[in-house]
């Protein structure tokens, strides 16, 4: 088989690249691959689909746009453009934009599977946590950064005691 | 245990023995986890980082996962050691390619792999010949159990296990089979397979996952969602499939013996010839041949090559490998001349 490209010597990659559903062959001698490689390589990356994603589903910009985690300083306008969380807190401080995100992404917003066995003993201390939780959220909204570092300090201090070993 | 000890041998999972193993070649899960109270890495500064390595290295060690658990602390490690870590799917590409404190512990068999300070704290993956997907479930969320009596996860009973990118929130599970497909790709039958298993909303890789290349016939069928079913519901989804694409693979197969199979023999034998004499071979081509051969041996044409011995040469012939082998670096034309006198040298041990 001759290489596709310089139709001279003789083809000795042959690459299959997925878009979509659609499977591409292409039968290239290695130098021709070589440089192809390199326009291969904008095949959108999962961080790209995510954040086009992002940017589909999140109307709220402009009520989001100003909220920052008070635990770890990660924006909602960070995570639009780069896709990554800062920390566990964020799930809860950008609830709003992350559930349509989710629903989109997962076709579900509930977890359904594994339950770390800990997390059975914490159940009475949940309804507690979520509760300083929509707290927290109310607060950040209202930029109210003081009243959302002291309850993101409560919500600390009550999960504290489930660290325990037994 | 040095990283240098396993080049002599390859990981279970390539032995090629397991339920469906002539099409399916490995079964997969990674389960991502992080540690309570702590940012997500790419928000964690160098004391998190060094800490989180610490804790979650103790604490794997605590846990006795299995009995012979190497560590490798990858910032001390030279970049032709990662890229071999890389090859024998211990670490993921970005592991490798990561900075900073972060580690990988696995076992003698290279069964289980944990990379620790990846994108997220811990991820664990555990691997399998054939296609096995409950028995490494089962193995692996053992292992998630002895670790959550050590380790503090971050979980929330709405979002389940939580992870620094939002695709992986829930079960933080990614399940994957790895499939050598050639009737399929020949007859131009794979785009049918691709359309039923994007319905089922899971996703057709290349062989080392996330953006890489198709080669070698070889393809990676995964969950794309992890939040909104159980663990083994998404197991039951991808299982559901895989029958339906083995049984196509082998129909093809026999449409190709019955209907061209001089056709069909000429190319086995070719690229099993090229093996045995070519004086350079580039990484793609020895794919494209050991592809050709492989299905060869599972059709008959060949009788003389184990299934072993060819799923490893898949592995062993990667640029990583062969640097390891030679112990020094190589530019590519170096490495395609050591390849191919490699696999010759390989073949030759079954000639006498
Ligand atoms: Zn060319
Ligand atoms: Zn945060």
């Amino acid at each position: 088989m001759k290489c596709e490209s310089c139709n001279k010597k003789h083809a000795t990659v042959h690459l299959t690249e997925i878009v979509g559903t659609a499977k591409k062959e292409r039968h290239l001698c290695e130098e021709c691959a070589q440089t192809v490689n390199t326009q291969l390589a904008k095949i959108p990356t999962p961080t790209e689909i995510l954040t086009s994603l992002i940017n589909q589903v999140a109307p709220e910009i402009n009520e989001m746009s100003k909220i920052s985690c008070p635990v770890c300083g990660l924006s909602y306008l960070d995570f639009r453009s780069h896709g990554r969380l800062g920390c566990p807190m964020d799930y809860t401080i950008f609830r709003k934009g992350l559930i349509p995100l989710l629903e989109k992404m997962h076709g579900s917003t509930q977890h359904v599977g594994k339950v770390p066995s800990r997390a059975g003993k914490e159940l009475i201390k949940k309804n507690e946590l979520m509760q300083l939780r929509s707290e927290l959220n109310k607060a950040v909204e209202k930029e109210d950064y003081e009243k959302a570092a002291d309850l993101r300090d409560k919500i600390y201090e009550l999960s504290g005691d489930n660290n325990n070993e037994d | 245990m040095k990283i240098s000890d396993l080049t002599d041998n390859t990981g279970e999972w390539l032995r090629g023995t397991g339920p469906d193993s002539d099409i399916v070649i490995s079964s997969r899960i990674r389960l991502a986890r992080n540690v309570a109270r702590f940012p997500f890495l790419s928000r964690a500064n160098v004391k998190q980082k060094t800490e989180l390595e610490e804790i979650i290295r103790d604490k794997i060690k605590e846990s006795e996962i299995t009995q012979d658990l190497f560590y490798v602390n990858l910032a001390d490690v030279s970049p032709v050691d990662r890229l071999f870590l890389v090859e024998r799917h211990l670490i993921s590409r970005e592991h490798a390619g990561g900075e900073g404190v972060r580690g990988v512990a696995f076992g003698k068999s290279e069964t289980i792999s944990l990379m620790v300070n990846e994108e997220d704290h811990l991820r664990i993956q555990v691997i399998r010949s054939g296609f096995e997907l409950k028995e490494t479930w089962k193995t692996i969320d053992d292992i998630d159990n002895k670790l959550e009596k050590k380790i503090n996860y971050a979980y929330s009973s709405r979002f389940g296990y939580l992870t620094s990118c939002p695709t992986n929130v829930g079960t933080g599970m990614r399940a994957s089979v790895m499939l050598h497909l050639p009737a399929l790709g020949m007859t131009h039958h794979i785009e049918k397979v691709f359309n039923a298993v994007v319905k089922l909303g899971l996703v057709v890789r290349g062989m080392y996952g996330e953006g890489t290349q198709v080669s070698g016939d070889l393809y990676q069928i995964s969950n794309q969602f992890t939040l909104g079913k159980s663990e083994l519901e998404i197991i039951e989804i991808i299982e559901s499939v895989i029958p339906r694409i083995t049984s196509y693979e082998r129909m093809a197969r026999k449409a190709l013996v019955s209907e061209s199979r001089e056709q069909l023999e000429d190319r086995v034998w070719r690229s099993y010839g090229m093996l045995k004499v070519a004086r350079t071979i580039s990484s793609d081509e020895i794919l494209h041949l050991l592809s050709q051969v492989r299905m060869g041996v599972n059709l008959g044409i060949i009788n003389d090559i184990q299934m072993k011995t060819l799923n490893e040469l898949f592995i062993l012939t990667l640029p990583g490998h062969l640097q390891k082998l030679e112990g020094r670096e190589l530019t590519s034309a170096q490495r395609n001349i050591i390849r191919a006198s490699y696999v010759r040298k390989r073949l030759e041990k079954i000639e006498s």
